[in-house]
């Protein structure tokens, strides 16, 4: 039987039932008066909307979603979803975080778990990061008694911290009270000019229609046009009617709710498949972040989306991102204000303009022989963009070039954790060889995939075999199941260390690299905020 | 919590692939809950899930006898008292202490360490009993659970009369510095307690020394150990081993690249008092327990994913062993004949102590043993 942890039903929920159940209107009153029936229980009331602990406190949506959530499994709180829904809203905007407040640690909420972190504060990245993820920390603001709090309520609910590696061989408590809280207290003050000065800011205003364009690793680029309607204050509609490079659809329809001003959260169903969206629109007429698969988080795109109707003209992507010497192909341009002549640099002739559409502009270009290697302008109207023109691909990179897929399924709590690779083409500048400085990246270019051992260990426990299958023609490994497997040496389980190998063909020469594939084993405990 | 959940069944079918290559136990062989053990056979007592301790007969190497415990499993951590006849667990979640009576497999002795609702204290394998048999020693690390708030309370050691009874309250307690782990008497009633460095705890005063420095150990040109101890394995030969591992740099320009890695292990001879703290190999790979041969104060063992031997005067792995799977935690019969890895899943490993051959395994009901501390001794 497949068991759900707590947690992650409740955040489903939260982003599920949201927009079906909010009565903006009457939202600040409704989650003051869930304050008054739920929280105090526990908490003190100081004044008329402050309360100990939850007042003093600046997060996430995900931030506060996981606090509350965290008081019904650990603590007893009962409370509906839709009353948890209320209260994430309000204490978001309420208690939220300024957009500079988030950057750097926008990776988290938009479930890139393959990040790995650096941080330059040892004590930061032993005390906090040790156990969960740093950004965690830096997507919350609190007074030095808050943080506290927030050591002692470590320590209390975890009682082995202080003996854990990176613990056991100093004074762990007092160091976490004495030198960390102070260092955090800094580093993450409650008060903040930046949260002040979004609080009184005009927020830019989401509604209307967007240009936006992706490429989804194992399947490739897209484009198309985000629909954006307000059906209640913060409270949005969504149609996106796109295409994949191949012509494929990629459409579908959903809701949102926007936290804070700018914290854009959408559920969307695309093409038959339930889709998440963590976007900012903090900048006025962009919206930036990743958009994945619910049950799949691990597959998804870098969105971005340009609000159309700006008088500004502008280029989100050209489709494909790169064009051969002496080669002929269509290029979708997309973006906003794509109006008037098309002028492009010397040794690219425009041989069609195919369609003409201020948001998307579909060209077909030819370059010539006897063009360079390296960025060339294309020019429509006001708008500019580069395309990269090349002779013959010089050497590959695989992308990322280390990555870390999970055993899952099997009864197990998790499904398994894919790993989709890309193969960045480079060629080799003026200079003619590869791996040298005048290197011009090309783009990503569809590339034969296989898996090999990695090292001895890796050959002699025959990794390949069991710890999964590389799609050759995606670059995406899916892993095997989790659990002990009798058949291994010491019935391990079916994790593995793998070299990722990609091959392009150029003109009858082969190129390859690698990169490195972890497959290890579940991810036991997957809140919002890894 | 996922992973109690998952692990018994995991325990489960990894024991449907054992059985195929390990003799089972049939279940005829196994003694009733109240049936005595027999004076000075040899036995070895482990805990596993749900909640329950076996009784092993480590001259037949046989499956005695199940006794229940009450509360839910974990850690498992055992002491088997000088009457040889009393076991002490520390489980329920490491906030109380039963002590059983194999014999009868009947409760004996219970604390559990808060008796508020308020304040939630464990004990982070740190367990002991007099050399008389008559007290139980235990670090209380409580935490006051305030309605929207917790807070750290300071650690202390408890002292409990082993006839309290089945609500036992301390009859001493005394502050203690944070951090400590296992705790074992020595013949003269000390107490030694693994934390920050191995003190030695007068239980009448609450005065102590530093019996063996490790965080703060003053060995030129080696780094401050690492020490990592979750098992107090009561050894035949008396000692109370904690293994560590460190760096040894060349010079006092202290390079990490060049430094050798060692494995070591502190030792207090539990009879003498007296105590040593002795690098035993370089870093090849990790070990959770280790332990010094009874027959010879110069062979050393560790396990994890493999059992492994060393000649600690030449500081070399003489013989290592593949596993069928890790094992946690070693002990080893009074002859020093028999190695038996405890641990992980739901079977106990026996090996040969000479050749590091594979003797068999005993499978246990119920499910995985986990960090459970295996304990021989003879009734």
């Amino acid at each position: 039987m497949k068991k759900t942890p707590p947690i992650v039903s409740l955040m489903s929920g939260l982003l599920t039932a949201a927009s079906l159940s909010f009565i903006p209107s009457a939202s600040a009153a409704d989650a003051q008066n869930i304050v008054q029936q739920k929280c105090l229980a526990c908490h003190v009331e100081e004044g008329k909307t402050s309360w100990s602990r939850i007042s003093h406190q600046r997060k996430t949506p995900e931030g506060w979603l996981m606090s509350i959530a965290r008081m019904q499994i650990m603590h007893g709180l009962k409370i509906s979803d839709d009353e948890r829904h209320t209260l994430v809203k309000y204490l978001a905007d309420r208690q939220g975080l300024a957009p500079s407040e988030t950057e750097g640690a926008r990776y988290a909420l938009e479930r890139r778990l393959n990040t790995s972190e650096s941080f330059e504060s040892q004590s930061f990245t032993e005390t906090c990061a040790r156990c969960h993820s740093g950004a965690r920390v830096l997507l919350q603001r609190r007074p030095a008694s808050e943080w506290e709090h927030l050591v002692h309520f470590h320590l209390g609910q975890w009682p082995t911290t202080e003996y854990q590696a990176m613990a056991r061989d100093r004074d762990w408590l007092d160091l976490a009270l004495n030198e960390m809280v102070p260092e955090l207290a800094a580093m993450l003050p409650l008060q903040s000019k930046s949260w002040d000065q979004w609080q009184k800011s005009v927020k830019p205003v989401v509604a209307g229609s967007w240009t936006f364009a992706g490429k989804m690793p194992g399947k490739g680029e897209m484009h198309g046009v985000m629909q954006v309607v307000e059906d209640n204050k913060d409270q949005f509609s969504i149609t996106l009617t796109g295409q994949y490079a191949d012509g494929s659809a990629f459409k579908g329809t959903g809701e949102a709710i926007l936290y804070t001003g700018y914290e854009w959260r959408a559920n969307l169903t695309v093409d038959g498949i339930s889709m998440r969206q963590v976007f900012s629109t903090a900048k006025t007429g962009e919206m930036q972040g990743r958009m994945f698969e619910r049950e799949h988080d691990e597959r998804g795109f870098d969105f971005s989306a340009l609000k159309q109707g700006s008088t500004q003209s502008s280029v989100i992507a050209i489709q494909p991102e790169y064009i051969k010497v002496g080669d002929t192909v269509e290029l979708s341009i997309v973006g906003t204000g794509l109006q008037g002549d098309v002028v492009l640099a010397e040794g690219l002739t425009l041989l069609k303009d195919v369609t003409s559409d201020q948001n998307k502009r579909v060209l077909q270009v030819k370059a010539s022989n006897s063009i360079a290697t390296g960025p060339k302008t294309i020019r429509i109207g006001k708008a500019t963009a580069d395309i990269t023109v090349y002779d013959h691909v010089a050497s590959l990179k695989v992308v990322p070039a280390f990555q870390v897929a999970r055993v899952g399924g099997n009864d197990s709590s998790t499904p398994k954790i894919e790993a989709a690779f890309e193969a960045e083409a480079w060629a080799a500048g003026t200079d003619g060889l590869a791996g040298t400085e005048d290197d011009v990246r090309i783009g990503f270019m569809p590339a034969t995939w296989s898996v090999e051992p990695f090292d001895a260990t890796s050959a002699a426990d025959n990794d390949v075999h069991f710890s999964g299958r590389m799609n050759a023609a995606s670059g995406v490994f899916t892993p095997a199941l989790a659990g002990p497997n009798p058949e291994r040496r010491m019935s391990t389980n079916n994790a593995g260390n793998l070299k990722v190998i990609a091959q392009v063909n150029d003109e009858g020469k082969s190129v390859t690299a690698d990169g490195q594939l972890i497959v290890t084993i579940q991810r036991w405990n997957n809140p919002p905020i890894p | 919590m996922n992973i109690t959940k998952i692990k018994p069944s995991l325990a489960i079918r990894l024991n449907t692939a054992l059985l195929a290559i390990a003799a089972g136990v049939a279940p005829s062989f196994v003694q009733a809950a109240d049936a005595p053990l027999k004076s000075g056979n040899e036995y070895m007592v482990v805990a596993n899930y749900p909640n329950q301790i076996n009784v092993i007969d480590v001259v037949t190497d046989k499956l005695f006898k199940t006794c229940k415990v009450p509360g839910a499993f974990g850690p498992g951590v055992m002491q088997v008292a000088p009457d040889n006849k009393t076991a002490y667990i520390l489980s329920n979640h490491y906030e109380d202490i039963y002590g059983i009576n194999l014999d009868t497999c009947d409760v004996s002795f219970h604390t559990r360490f808060s008796s508020d609702p308020t304040v939630r204290t464990k004990s982070i394998f740190s367990m002991a009993i007099s050399p008389d048999g008559k007290e139980v020693y235990a670090i209380h690390n409580p935490t006051k659970l305030n309605t929207d708030h917790y807070r750290i309370q300071p650690t202390q050691l408890a002292v409990y009369s082993s006839d309290g009874g089945l609500d036992a309250k301390p009859i001493r307690t005394f502050p203690v510095p944070r951090q400590i782990t296992v705790m074992t008497t020595g013949a003269d009633g000390g107490l030694y307690m693994a934390g920050a460095d191995i003190y030695k705890f007068d239980v009448h005063t609450g005065k102590y020394t530093t019996a063996i420095a490790s965080r703060n150990w003053q060995r030129p040109l080696y780094a401050p150990p690492d020490v990592l101890n979750a098992w107090p394995i009561q050894t035949p030969s008396k000692d109370f081993t904690i293994l560590y591992t460190t760096a040894k740099f060349q010079d006092d320009s202290y390079n990490v690249d060049t430094a050798d890695w060692i494995y070591g292990f502190m030792n207090v001879n539990l009879e003498t008092g007296k105590t040593q703290t002795t690098d035993f190999g370089p870093i090849t790979e990790i070990y959770f327990t280790g332990m010094m041969s009874p027959k010879d104060p110069n062979i050393v063992f560790g396990v994890l994913n493999r059992l492994a031997k060393y000649d600690v005067k030449e500081k070399k792995l003489i013989k290592a062993a593949a596993l069928d799977h890790s094992y946690y935690c070693i002990a080893m019969n009074h002859d020093g004949s028999k190695i038996y890895l405890g641990g992980t899943f739901n079977d106990v490993a026996i090996y040969d102590a000479d050749s590091l051959e594979k003797l068999g395994n005993i499978q246990l009901p119920g499910g995985d043993m986990a960090i459970s501390t295996s304990q021989i001794f003879i009734r």
